[in-house]
């Protein structure tokens, strides 16, 4: 409150209406160009101050995502963002996941170039949470089908290593994966840890992501085998 | 006498002689070397029983090694006598791009091709010749193309030495002995994809475990060529140092010696051998276990140490080599600070930036002359063999840890989840050069791109066409 009374001090206004009428024409010239110059800095300040505001929207909405999500919960640093270890990876054994004969590790999801998804496109963040697949080994295209071989799916698809829960995130909106991969790259400071290769069947679980054990994407209509439309 | 004969016996002698396809001008002129290859189907027993349908150069397993001299004008005749396309690239030679034999000049079937280049000054080293047709390379080198090239300078600093060459190749047979490539679409395709096509036989010189012989105290000079699909080689020889002389493009200035060497797919080495053991001693060199793969397809048996060949120590008494020269030639470094770019090439499997091969794409444009840095990342868990054509390079630095010395590079191995950087200057010859993964199965799904060098003069107004 006490700002404010001191930017609207009284004073001040009078002093500004005295100079003015002090050297009118030079002030009243200099207010001309200020205001031409204003008028295209302020428009263009205002597009770009939007732009990022809603980018920073969609970073905001992708944080949440993150974390009611639960990525932390594997990634590291749980639903804490403040957490040491926010989505770094797995860094010891005890974040392995033993899966049949093959250890599988959570991997580094902030932006480091060399350890994390700083290389890899917002694209390709996207087609991991959408279609399972490996963004580095997956071209970075738009994805149209997800039948392999078509629509630029890969004809021989390397998914995310089990337990992933991709299939499960693939249903979240175009817009929800969207955020939630502009957070990943421009939310999170990168971090390097160098996570080993998870393990897995030569196939890189196609054999684990068929159509009969993971449900059909789309997801079936409504009402479908197990539902109801009124209690 | 016809090279054929000479070539076959220097395979079963494992002794460097000279290329006999060749005639030679006067003392003091440009020498004129001119060499006939003949690519075409033949068959040739490999493995015991049944012979082995075999695509090979004037029908010999490997090729014929070609041996030159700096400043020697070359004219290869090259007939194309298989049932598809095909061409010859020269290795890591410093040469016109209509003479390098990448895909943009192929060779039909039937179809003849002269090769002409002039061995640069300052170029002896060990190079290697094998085709490089479009998605076809690794069927092709599989069938049993490929051979040594040897370049000699005048002032060879270890001129005298006792040579061998060993050039280390791989394959694997199906029950009839036939060149076992699988569908691609079978568990053995997708592994082959996966890793490159790795063979449970390894070959030197065409040979399973031939010997070579030293005499104590003896210093032998071998020269050791990686020409496998996909296999790396980390070289040992139990009871013995190595004293590592040379790389893709030649001699560095000062010997190191190393316990072992990590010889990637297409790289080159040349090594002395000290004869430090006892005559009557056998001492096998072994490839000892090394882990480029993925998890998902990593062979069962690659923590196995392989022998590939026996060194036999002779019965006579030992000798005292001569000592050895305090420079073996000078390597002067590209300044980086003269460097007008970076090149960055992020690898993902099969791809470079995340784009497969496209003839019509230009990756790098760069001018005639230009000194620039390459810095390659590696996204996957796999290491990548990083081959660029028509220029050697200096390796700066691996993994952030600078090169331990200078030396000419035509390929560098980029370790899994690594990086590597090198500077190169486009000292010649304008054209497309591609670079790409020496994996051969992921080079010919689409590992490659495509560096334009383009002369100043025209320059300008390429670039001025080119969308940004």
């Amino acid at each position: 409150m006490k700002g404010i009374r001191l930017i609207y001090r009284k004073e001040d206004i009078v002093g500004s209406q005295r100079t003015r009428s002090r050297s009118a024409p030079v002030v009243l010239g200099l207010v001309v160009v200020a205001a031409l110059a204003g008028s295209f800095f302020v428009s263009l300040g205002v597009d770009d101050a939007s732009a990022s505001l809603a980018a920073d929207e969609q970073v905001m909405r992708g944080r949440t995502l993150v974390i009611h999500h639960a990525c932390g919960d594997c990634h590291g640093g749980g639903s804490n963002p403040n957490a040491d270890g926010w989505l770094v990876g797995a860094r010891d054994t005890s974040q392995e996941f033993k899966i049949g004969p093959f250890r599988t590790r959570p991997r580094n999801l902030t932006p480091d170039n060399m350890t994390g998804l700083g290389r890899f496109s917002e694209r390709q963040i996207f087609n991991a949470l959408r279609y399972g697949l490996r963004p580095g080994e997956t071209p970075d295209v738009d994805i149209t089908s997800t039948t392999p071989g078509q629509g630029n799916f890969p004809a021989h698809p390397k998914y995310l290593a089990v337990p992933m829960p991709w299939p499960a995130f693939r249903h979240m909106s175009d817009q929800d994966l969207r955020d939630v991969a502009a957070y990943l790259k421009r939310g999170v400071k990168p971090v390097s840890n160098r996570v080993a290769d998870s393990e897995g069947p030569p196939d890189f679980w196609a054999s684990a992501y068929t159509v009969d054990k993971i449900g059909p994407y789309p997801a079936a209509a409504f009402p479908a085998a197990r539902e109801r439309t009124a209690p | 006498m016809s090279i054929n004969r000479r070539a076959t016996t220097l395979r079963r002698g494992l002794v460097l002689v000279g290329l006999t396809a060749m005639w030679a001008m006067p003392a003091l002129s440009q020498r004129r070397v001119e060499v006939t290859l003949t690519a075409a189907p033949t068959r040739l027993s490999l493995a015991p029983g049944a012979p082995t349908e075999m695509f090979a150069y004037n029908g010999q397993f490997p090729g014929p090694t070609l041996e030159f001299r700096e400043g020697d004008r070359v004219t290869v005749h090259f007939r194309n006598k298989l049932p598809e396309p095909t061409t010859i690239h020269w290795h890591g030679l410093h040469l016109p791009f209509t003479s390098d034999g990448s895909p943009f000049h192929p060779v039909a079937p039937g179809e003849t091709y002269d090769y002409v280049f002039t061995i640069r000054p300052g170029t002896a080293g060990t190079y290697w010749y094998h085709p490089h047709p479009h998605h076809r390379t690794g069927y092709q080198i599989a069938k049993g193309l490929y051979g040594a090239v040897i370049v000699r300078a005048a002032d060879d600093p270890l001129r005298g030495l006792p040579e061998k060459l060993i050039v280390i190749s791989d394959n694997r047979f199906a029950a009839d002995n036939s060149i076992d490539l699988p569908a691609s679409l079978s568990t053995a395709g997708i592994v082959d994809r996966e890793n490159g096509r790795e063979g449970d036989i390894v070959f030197v010189n065409g040979t399973v475990m031939p010997t070579i012989s030293i005499r104590a105290g003896e210093m032998q000079r071998w020269r050791v060529i990686n020409a496998s699909a996909a296999r790396v080689y980390r070289l040992s020889l139990p009871g013995h140092t190595l004293l590592h002389v040379g790389s893709d493009g030649g001699l560095f200035e000062h010997p190191v010696e190393v316990d072992e060497i990590l010889v990637a797919n297409a790289e080159r080495v040349e090594l002395l051998i000290r004869g430090t053991g006892a005559p009557g001693d056998r001492v096998p060199l072994q490839a000892l276990p090394y882990d480029r793969y993925v998890p998902q397809t990593r062979p069962q048996t690659w923590n196995r140490t392989r022998d590939l060949l026996t060194l036999q120590y002779t019965k006579r008494r030992p000798i005292s080599a001569a000592p050895l020269p305090a420079v073996l030639r000078p390597v002067p470094a590209l300044d980086t600070t003269q460097s007008t770019a970076t090149r960055l090439m992020v690898l993902t499997q099969g791809m470079i930036n995340g784009q497969m091969m496209d003839h019509s794409r230009v990756d790098v444009a760069a001018k005639l002359g230009a000194t620039e840095i390459w810095e390659i990342e590696n996204l996957v868990g796999m290491d990548h063999p990083f081959h660029l054509h028509g220029f050697q390079f200096q390796v700066l630095d691996r993994n952030g840890v600078p090169e331990r010395f200078r030396a000419w590079k035509d390929v560098v191995n980029v370790p899994k989840h690594g990086s590597a950087r090198f500077i190169v200057r486009y000292a010649n010859f304008p054209g497309k050069w591609m670079f790409h993964c020496h994996i051969l199965d992921h080079e010919d799904h689409g590992m490659m791109g495509i560096l334009e060098v383009i002369e100043e003069r025209n320059a300008d107004a390429r670039s001025a066409t080119r969308s940004p």
